[in-house]
């Protein structure tokens, strides 16, 4: 699992790069943090034992999925996010359920697994194997995820495309 | 093989066809008046006919064994395990058969009559089924066991008495409204009587502890022989004292059904029902009820005639001598009254009080046997006059209804009218002095009426004259029985010769001499329905007298005497002989106890008078002669009525003297007694206790009061505070409570996404939480 | 507690506090692009935990599920890109304050 020394950096900057995201005032920024984040949480992966993920990571999240949000967010102009939550109840809010988030999360994982030692045997994380995997166990949710995507496809047609005249009548 | 058990459908034969002629029989006849008055009427005699038939079975039965049966049907009443129990059961002997007999045989025949007589009443089937109604609460009267069936069939044919001689109760011109009041007072009247029946029964009950016949007659006789006395809750009285009061409380209600003096007044009003009614109602059967009540009781009269002091009433009066010296009164205050009565039903209508009262004289005496043959021979014959008087007032009114409408078929227009209806002008078909000179055009009517008139005058041999003659020879076969006896006979003597008197009198002017009105002379004679039953009627009257001859024994009248002791013998020994003798008396002596506790038991338990048992010539030919005599006077002094003047004041009371005399007697003070006494008497506090109970206190009080204003504050607080805080309040509330609810609660639906990603992450908070502590 | 090795608990750590700021970020921020990033940083942090326990347990299926969680996340951001888009069409802003038609 790495050291010590490497999983604190790494983590360090997982976690200064989340936080940034989410106090920078540029939308913008606030993407390029978040890719920073994915590739450190990459390299996590690659520390873990997963090579294929950490791949998977670096082109689909921080590649394909940021640069649609990067397109988003120069396309509609909305560098200038429109900033924080003002009101002092909801952060206060916000704080106890982020403190108990992280606490309450934590102490749950820890009693539940705590202690445990790791596996002894390292295991088979080739794509090949994963493919095997995913194929044969998950044969089905695979089916589904890929009728979730249709539906997603679908979805983004309706909604993108301009209505008719006659629609708009008939909804108005 | 007896025909006892076959006595419920004495019942049921008249209900079905009450039940047949309510329903089904007014639509036919509505539907279809020739066909449905066939059916209507043949329906309903058949019904009669069949009781007749079920009645001579049981007659027959009876011959041979003479006891009395009890033929059971149900518990009436239950109460407390036989504290009050009674059945309703058929009790059967001789008394109640020879009832039963005369009451479906006179009736069937009169049914017969009256198909003719209400052909084209448009309530046609009504008047069957009141008849039948009427047959069927008789037969209840005669047949119960017990004295509360007895009243039931008492008020079921004071019902039907009321129905019936209020039937014409819609006639126009006011006719109608003097008929209900006529149907009106018999109710009232006999209300008067029914009273004392209820007291009398309560008295019953209290005293022995039962309301059957029988126990009641056994265990008045064991306490009259050990000399018990009764205790009541205010104390305690001998037997006969009790037994006075029950007694003279039958005599009331005897009095009332009965029509004697002083409640005897309903009668000549209540002919202003239709004719067969008449007849068969208020002249044949209901109104010797009473005297079917006393000889069912003979025992409780006889044992207060026992009884000495304790049963006298007043002086030494006792129950009995009352009922004796009412009856004779009543003959003669009738007889006397029918003189001067213009009305043709009316003179039958006092006859039959008149005849009545000897009836019940005769029981008074103690001659149940003669009281009971004057009874049948009464009711053919007087069933018979009355109808021939109906046959005579259905041809006025035919005649002058071909007068009036100079109409040459007569019989086919009086289709929808009532016989007897009031024509536009004054003609009134039942007014004797515009008859006259009718046996020429109604001969059959003519005929029969002439033998009814002679038997109710008494003459030898028809019926009238030997019924008559056993109630005159008791008197004088009874020379020890003192003044009342004397003063009875007497009376009765002189009420005989007013019956025959009167009696000549109406036919003299109804069938002889000249017709006193056009109409006269278009009189045709009834048809064969109505004519038929007078025929038979005339038949029976002739040879009624055949049922209770008496022996004949020639050798003076102190013999006669002898031949009353001869009496104790056992019947059989006198059953010899061409015709049998004393037949009746011999068939109801099974039913009359008091004569076997007289007679046969030892020592003699009761007293009774003797029964005449021969025919006493003395008496028989002093009778014979005035009704002879009566009848040559009467015809001499109303022969030559003038036709010019019809109208003139009555011979008898245009003189001087005498005829104030029949004045004063038409104006005794009864009606008044009862309108203007008794019923004022009763009126005049019940009207103030109603004024305050039913206005003041029911009305004004309860009502405003207690009701309304109880009601009033009721509804008050239900509409101000139930209705608007609690029925209003759930409602409204319900809705506000829902409306504010869901106000605060859309306050959540803010619409802001970040407040539904809150929500959702404190839902995670809480369930991490959970998770803290479930692990 | 031993610094020395990284354990399990470490990832778990991490993975709360990456968890917490994209769900602080879903909470505080009205950019609804940055929400959405947060929320794919809290996806990620799922991932992270997947694949921690996988190598801990010694089991490659935990690694096939963030196939799956990453095929999600890659449709969900499709759709609410377009949402976002077809919101600012019509608002000309994409303030989720400002979007409350849903409102009671």
């Amino acid at each position: 699992m790495g050291g010590p020394v490497l999983f604190l950096i790494l983590a360090t900057i997982s976690v200064f790069a989340a936080v940034s995201m989410l106090t920078s005032k540029n939308a913008v920024h606030s993407a390029l943090f978040l890719i920073l984040n994915f590739a450190a949480i990459a390299v996590f992966y690659l520390i873990l034992n997963a090579p294929f993920l950490a791949a998977v990571q670096i082109t689909v999240y921080a590649g394909a999925i940021m640069v649609l949000f990067l397109f988003v967010i120069m396309l509609l102009g909305a560098e200038e996010s429109a900033g924080v939550l003002s009101t002092r109840t909801g952060q206060l809010t916000a704080g106890i359920i982020g403190a108990v988030l992280v606490v309450g999360s934590f102490i749950v994982a820890v009693t539940q697994m705590g202690g445990t030692a790791p596996a002894s045997v390292v295991a088979d994380t080739r794509p090949r194997t994963l493919a095997v995997i995913l194929f044969e166990e998950f044969v089905f949710p695979f089916e589904v995820t890929g009728v979730l995507l249709l539906v997603a496809v679908v979805g983004l047609y309706v909604m993108s495309r301009k209505l008719t005249n006659k629609e708009r009548m008939e909804d108005a | 093989m007896n025909a006892f058990g076959l006595a419920p459908l004495l019942l049921v034969f008249p209900m079905i066809g009450v039940i047949f002629n309510g329903w089904f029989g007014y639509r036919f006849v509505r539907a279809d008046a020739k066909v449905g008055e066939k059916w209507a009427g043949f329906f309903s005699t058949g019904m009669a006919l069949l009781s007749f038939v079920i009645a001579v079975l049981i007659w027959v039965s009876l011959l041979n064994d003479h006891h009395s049966h009890i033929i059971p049907l149900f518990d009436w009443f239950n109460i407390q395990g036989g504290l009050f129990r009674i059945q309703w059961a058929f009790q059967l002997d001789t008394l109640s058969s020879t009832m039963l007999l005369v009451i479906t045989g006179v009736g069937s025949l009169i049914h017969i009559y009256a198909i003719g007589y209400m052909h084209g009443d448009k309530e046609f089937a009504r008047f069957f089924s009141y008849l039948n109604l009427f047959l069927f609460f008789m037969i209840i009267l005669v047949t119960g066991s017990s004295y509360l069936m007895l009243f039931v069939g008492w008020e079921g044919v004071g019902l039907c008495s009321f129905l019936l001689i209020g039937f014409w109760f819609d006639k126009p011109d006011g006719v109608g409204w003097a008929n209900s009041m006529a149907a009106r007072k018999a109710f009232v009247a006999n209300r008067v009587g029914d009273f004392a029946m209820i007291l009398a029964m309560c008295l019953t009950f209290w005293v022995f502890g039962t309301m059957d016949y029988e126990p009641v007659f056994e265990s008045a006789i064991e306490m009259f022989k050990a000399g018990e006395e009764v205790v009541l809750p205010w104390g305690t009285y001998s037997l006969g004292a009790v037994l006075k009061w029950i007694t003279f409380l039958f005599l009331v209600g005897a009095a009332g059904k009965s029509a004697q003096i002083p409640l005897f007044i309903w009668l000549p009003d209540a002919m202003a029902g239709p004719t067969p009614v008449s007849a068969l109602i208020h002249a044949a059967t209901m109104v010797t009820s009473g005297i079917y009540l006393i000889t069912r009781s003979n025992v409780l009269f006889e044992i207060v005639r026992a009884s000495g002091d304790s049963g006298h009433l007043f002086g030494n009066i006792s129950t009995p001598d009352l009922v004796a010296i009412v009856g004779a009164l009543t003959a003669l205050y009738a007889g006397l009254v029918a003189f001067t009565q213009n009305d043709v039903k009316k003179v039958l209508a006092y006859s039959t009080v008149s005849q009545l009262g000897f009836m019940i004289a005769a029981v008074g005496m103690g001659s149940y046997i003669a009281g009971m043959f004057h009874l049948i021979t009464h009711a053919f014959f007087k069933a018979l006059l009355f109808m021939g008087s109906g046959s005579i007032i259905h041809g006025m009114e035919h005649g002058h209804h071909h007068l009036h409408d100079h109409h040459d078929d007569h019989h086919g227009d009086d289709h929808g009218e009532h016989p007897g209806e009031d024509h536009h002008d004054d003609f009134d078909p039942q007014d004797m002095r515009t008859m006259g000179g009718l046996r020429h055009k109604m001969p059959t009517t003519f005929w029969t009426y002439m033998v009814g008139s002679l038997a109710l005058a008494g003459i030898f041999p028809l019926a009238g004259f030997w019924s008559k003659d056993e109630i005159l020879a008791t008197v004088a076969d009874n020379p020890d029985q003192g003044a009342v006896f004397t003063f009875v006979g007497w009376t009765l003597t002189i009420a005989a010769f007013c019956t025959a008197f009167y009696m000549t009198r109406q036919v003299k002017m109804v069938f002889f001499g000249e017709g006193r009105h056009e109409a006269v002379e278009h009189v045709p004679e009834s048809n064969g329905y109505m004519t038929f039953p007078l025929v038979v009627l005339a038949i029976a009257v002739i040879f009624a007298g055949a049922i209770n001859f008496p022996k004949i024994e020639f050798g003076g009248g102190e013999q006669a005497y002898a031949g009353v002791l001869a009496a104790v013998a056992p019947a059989e020994e006198e059953e010899a002989g061409l015709i049998p003798t004393l037949a009746l008396e011999h068939w109801l002596e099974h039913s009359i106890e008091s004569y076997y506790l007289t007679n046969k038991a030892d020592p003699p338990v009761l007293e009774m008078p003797h029964w005449p048992t021969t025919l006493n010539f003395r008496v028989a030919i002093q009778s014979s002669i005035i009704a002879i005599a009566a009848i040559v006077l009467g015809w001499l002094f109303y022969s030559g009525w003038s036709k010019e003047e019809p109208f003139a004041k009555d011979r008898l009371e245009a003189i001087p003297v005498v005829g104030s005399v029949w004045l004063f007697f038409q104006s005794l003070p009864f009606d008044r007694l009862m309108i203007n006494g008794w019923v004022e008497t009763i009126f005049k506090p019940m009207a103030a206790l109603s004024e305050r109970l039913d206005w003041d206190f029911w009305h004004d009080y309860v009502h405003n009061n207690l009701i309304r204003d109880s009601f009033i504050s009721v509804a008050d607080v239900l509409s101000n505070a139930v209705d608007p805080d609690g029925v209003d309040g759930v409602v409204n509330g319900t809705g506000k409570l829902i409306g504010a609810f869901s106000t605060q609660l859309r306050r959540i639906q803010t619409g802001n996404v970040g407040n539904y990603a809150l929500s959702l992450f404190i839902g995670v908070t809480v369930l991490v939480v959970y998770f803290i502590f479930a692990s | 507690m031993d610094l020395t090795t990284v354990t399990i608990e470490w990832y778990i750590a991490l993975s709360a506090i990456l968890f917490t700021i994209g769900a602080l970020g879903v909470l505080l921020r009205r950019d609804a692009i940055i929400i959405f990033m947060s929320v794919e940083l809290m996806l990620n942090s799922a991932n992270l935990l997947l694949v921690a326990f996988a190598h801990h347990l010694g089991d490659a299926t935990g690694q096939v599920l963030v196939f799956f969680v990453m095929t999600v996340a890659a449709a969900e951001v499709a759709v609410g890109l377009a949402l976002i888009v077809a919101i600012f069409q019509s608002k000309k802003s994409i303030d989720i304050s400002e979007v409350n038609l849903l409102k009671g």
